[in-house]
């Protein structure tokens, strides 16, 4: 992009000096002339070699290519092919002009200065959900006379250039109108700004093109606010004939523009930011109200408009965005945004960072990519991040360090010996593995919270490749490990620290996330319904040994409690009890989900076996291979997670083949006291528990107070889906039990498994089949 | 245009028949070889000029461009006016231009070719 623009920079200084002469027809002869001056003035020779060239060419062989060795077929795929009307943005149709006749001189109604500022919201908002400026703000002749050619001083960004007679100066309503351009102009040079400031982000979210135009990077805000004072002045002075209401919407128009351009501003203190959004949320219903007064001036936007940017894409339409749909975004924008100022007032711990950081990746509808980087701008903002702790450090802490020997301040005291060969004091080898361990898991950690601020597809592919970060930080933390406990127990002390404690901590983390990534599968449709019962069987193993691991650290929790009682170290005893709610919830959440996740996948067997579920003809593929497909992510892992694929199609396969079962299967099937009924009851009967334990220890166990509406939703939703499963397995069993028939036909029941996205799943990453009686 | 631009992709695939030696053939090659990498300035049939480093071209005297530049002449109202103000029929009017990037020039859309000679620089190109 830099060396573009510097390129594209001596191209405009070139057709300053670029000549043409004219003759009467008004025909150019300005072929002859140079079209660069090089510096010094020296003209370059021009050669023509059309002829030569022809008959060089014509010798050729037909498909030889005299080409450079570094240029490849891939490079020349994106050549753009000149003279053709679908990808030359250049070429004009017989009759067509250039430039449009639109004057942005003329004169305008109040109706058709309040017609283009709505359009140009719209616009602006539809550049928001992703597309480039060229198909929309920059189809604007306003803005486009505003920003070419360049100027680097405001007063000269003009609807014109140069000097004009002076009736024809802008009158009072356009040069409101170019006070709100201006505005605008700026605001967008924020958004990039603090778009592209992310360590990531991906064009596919959001366009930062600016086609060589400079949105007026250099000039401070404080310019475009004055401009707009003085455009409000203009606007309430009495002298200024115009209808009230009118009066009243452009005003409100501008004062959108003011409040809205400050809250983007990069540098606003922290502590003003949570005042910048509620302003303008409650002046949107102005100006949802005010906008039938508008009247659209369609000449004042063109696709032409694409022929003067530097662009090497082919020419696109204009996108159309409704006014109507174009408020809503705003609006969800700054609910977003506000949400996202929330953050800086979160209680300083890492496991609350990270439950927000979650909690607002999973609002519906998905933020806006500006809404994200606004977050993600908070999040890594150093004044949020400075704390007396490293943040991973604190996480580990939470987990398996609770008053725990190897984190005593203490440790950090020790020097080392003075001779290097002598061992160092085990007290400061703790100090030292736990200051090694930190900066070990920096990045991995930094990778989770990068993933976590990402839209949810992404959030999704990226934990994937987070997790292989994990599972390498994995391997080292029980190297530590085995370090801590030789240092331990040249202590004496090996029956205060949990063993394997830090593999234990991220391996907890790496689970967490196998879980998350499973779960965004389910909510983002990448399964199949015949693909459900064995995902979520895997789900439920994942949550099993998560639960496990859990259990291992309670159980070091109690000792350690006992310990420190009977050594009246209350204080230290105080601790290890403030520890229990958490690990608690975290244990009732594992143990929902893995319950949950069972039934699930029992229920779906039932129905695959039942044939109720769409079973797709793959004539290509092996289950084999798919199994393979679907759990390449967690191939690699170690310890292993994924189970051989034998013994996956022997517990989603119970009774053999779909098609033709086991004849036990029918008789399981009409025996509602046998296994293939209870324990579908059994594990709901479980989650339903669990998830009403979690929802009883509320969201300050569980490091979610910062977002506990949305967390008391999201263990809503978790219990609203096992009560439809319920309802879902009462059905097919009532179903079964009447008819005696084993095929989906006489069962007079049919399955439907609702949408995502459209609020028809209590929660999205738990799909609950829904079975409706056939008329 | 569409054929043309076909046999042009395809060709790249059948390396070989760069093997033939014949002798007009190869003085052909090498003359063409020597403006890889100069600045050319094709004249489309619609009055642009593109202006960019020669990367490649074929027997159908296709010629791809890169960092290519669009030059394009003022509309005629615009030429008539800066002659009525100026009153100078030969008066200087810029020329638009703005940055295309790669582009391959088909061509039958070839008016004429230009070779831009480099002033900085000893080109060593036979014309």
């Amino acid at each position: 992009m830099a060396d573009a623009s510097l390129r594209h920079s001596t191209a405009s200084a070139q057709d300053q000096n670029t000549i043409l002469t004219n003759n009467e027809s008004g025909c150019s002869k300005a072929q002859e002339q140079p079209l660069r001056h090089p510096l010094g003035g020296i003209t370059p020779k021009i050669h023509d070699v059309t002829e030569k060239f022809t008959k060089a060419c014509n010798a050729l062989e037909v498909g030889q290519l005299v080409k450079d060795d570094y240029f490849t077929l891939f490079e020349s795929i994106g050549a753009i092919e000149i003279m053709d009307p679908k990808m030359d943005s250049g070429f004009l149709q017989p009759g067509e002009t250039l430039e449009d006749d639109y004057d942005c001189l003329t004169p305008l109604l109040p109706e058709e200065l309040i017609g283009i500022m709505d359009q140009l919201l719209c616009y602006e908002m539809a550049w928001h959900t992703g597309y480039p400026l060229s198909q929309t703000l920059f189809t604007s002749l306003y803005i486009d006379k505003l920003l070419w050619p360049e100027t680097r001083i405001l007063e000269r960004a003009q609807f014109y250039r140069g000097d004009i007679p002076d009736d024809k100066r802008p009158g009072p309503l356009l040069q409101v109108l170019r006070a709100y351009c201006l505005a605008l102009i700026k605001g967008c040079d924020f958004v990039i700004a603090k778009i592209a400031a992310r360590d990531y982000f991906e064009e596919e979210d959001f366009c930062t093109q600016t086609y060589n135009r400079v949105l007026f990077v250099s000039i401070p805000m404080d310019v475009f606010l004055r401009e707009l004072d003085s455009a409000m002045e203009v606007v309430e002075d009495e002298s200024l004939e115009i209808n009230t209401a009118l009066r009243s919407a452009i005003h409100s128009r501008l004062e959108f523009r003011k409040d809205f351009l400050r809250a983007q501003d990069l540098d606003l203190p922290l502590d003003l930011i949570s005042y910048s959004w509620p302003t303008i949320l409650e002046n949107l219903g102005t100006l949802k109200n005010t906008h039938q007064l508008g009247q659209v001036v369609p000449g004042a936007f063109s696709t032409k408009m694409q022929r003067r940017l530097a662009s090497t894409v082919p020419p696109r339409p204009i996108v159309e965005l409704e006014f109507k749909d174009a408020l809503e975004k705003l609006q969800q924008l700054c609910t977003d945004c506000k949400e996202a100022t929330r953050f800086i007032s979160l209680p300083q711990d890492p496991l609350e960072y990270q439950s927000f950081l979650w909690f607002f990746a999973s609002r519906s509808p998905a933020p806006l990519a500006y809404s994200r980087s606004y977050l993600a701008t908070l999040l890594f903002h150093p004044d949020v991040l400075q704390t007396s702790v490293s943040l991973p450090l604190s996480d580990v802490k939470t987990l398996v360090f609770p008053a725990s020997p190897v984190l005593d301040p203490v440790n950090w005291t020790f020097s080392p010996p003075r001779n290097p060969m002598l061992p160092k004091p085990p007290r400061l080898q703790l100090a030292m593995l736990v200051d090694e361990f930190v900066d070990r898991c920096g990045q991995p950690y930094l990778d989770l919270w990068v993933a976590l601020g990402q839209n949810r597809c992404r959030l999704r592919r990226m934990l994937t490749h987070v997790i292989t970060g994990w599972d390498m930080l994995q391997a080292d933390a029980s190297s530590v490990d085995a370090d801590i406990s030789q240092a331990a127990e040249e202590l004496g002390i090996t029956d205060q620290v949990l063993e394997f404690s830090l593999s234990t901590w991220v391996y907890h983390k790496k689970l967490w996330m196998i879980e998350k990534i499973i779960l965004l599968g389910f909510e983002q449709d990448i399964y199949l319904p015949d693909e459900f019962s064995g995902m979520y069987l895997f789900l439920s193993l994942i949550a099993t040994r998560r639960k496990e691991l859990l259990k291992r650290v309670e159980a070091h929790y109690l000792r350690r409690g006992e310990q420190l009682l009977k050594s009246r170290n209350l204080r230290d005893a105080q601790e290890v009890d403030d520890a229990g709610p958490y690990l608690d919830s975290l244990l009732a959440e594992a143990e929902g989900v893995a319950s949950l996740s069972l039934a699930l996948a029992r229920f779906y067997i039932i129905l695959l076996y039942l044939h109720m579920l769409p079973l797709p003809k793959r004539p290509f593929a092996k289950e084999e291979l798919r199994y393979e497909l679907r759990m390449k992510p967690f191939l690699s892992l170690q310890p292993p997670e994924a189970p051989p694929f034998e013994d996956f199609k022997a517990h989603t396969q119970p009774y053999g083949d779909f098609a033709a079962p086991d004849p036990a299967f029918q008789l399981d099937l009409n025996d509602m006291a046998s296994d293939l009924w209870t324990e579908v009851d059994r594990h709901l009967k479980a989650a339903k528990e669990a998830f009403a334990d979690v929802k009883k220890m509320g969201p300050k166990a569980v490091k979610a107070e910062g977002v506990a509406t949305a967390w008391n939703k999201d263990v809503q939703s978790a219990l609203a889906s096992c009560i439809a499963l319920g309802v879902a397995v009462a059905g097919v069993k009532g179903a079964v039990s009447k008819t005696n028939a084993a095929s989906s036909e006489s069962l007079g029941i049919k399955v439907v498994i609702p949408e995502s996205g459209a609020g028809k799943r209590y929660a999205e990453g738990w799909i609950v089949a829904k079975i409706l009686k056939m008329e | 245009m569409a054929s043309s631009k076909r046999t042009n992709r395809l060709s790249w695939l059948f390396p070989w028949t760069q093997t033939d030696t014949k002798m007009d053939h190869e003085q052909a090659t090498f003359w063409l070889s020597q403006f890889i990498g100069k600045n050319l300035r094709i004249h489309a049939t619609d009055g642009r000029v593109f202006g960019g480093q020669m990367k490649c071209t074929d027997k159908d005297r296709n010629i791809i461009l890169a960092m290519a530049h669009e030059y394009r002449a003022p509309p005629i109202e615009t030429i008539r006016k800066a002659i009525e103000e100026s009153g100078n029929p030969s008066t200087p009017v810029p020329w638009n231009s703005r940055y295309v990037g790669l582009i391959v020039v088909p061509g039958q859309h070839i008016k004429k070719i230009e070779f831009e000679e480099s002033t900085y620089q000893m080109s060593n190109v036979t014309l």
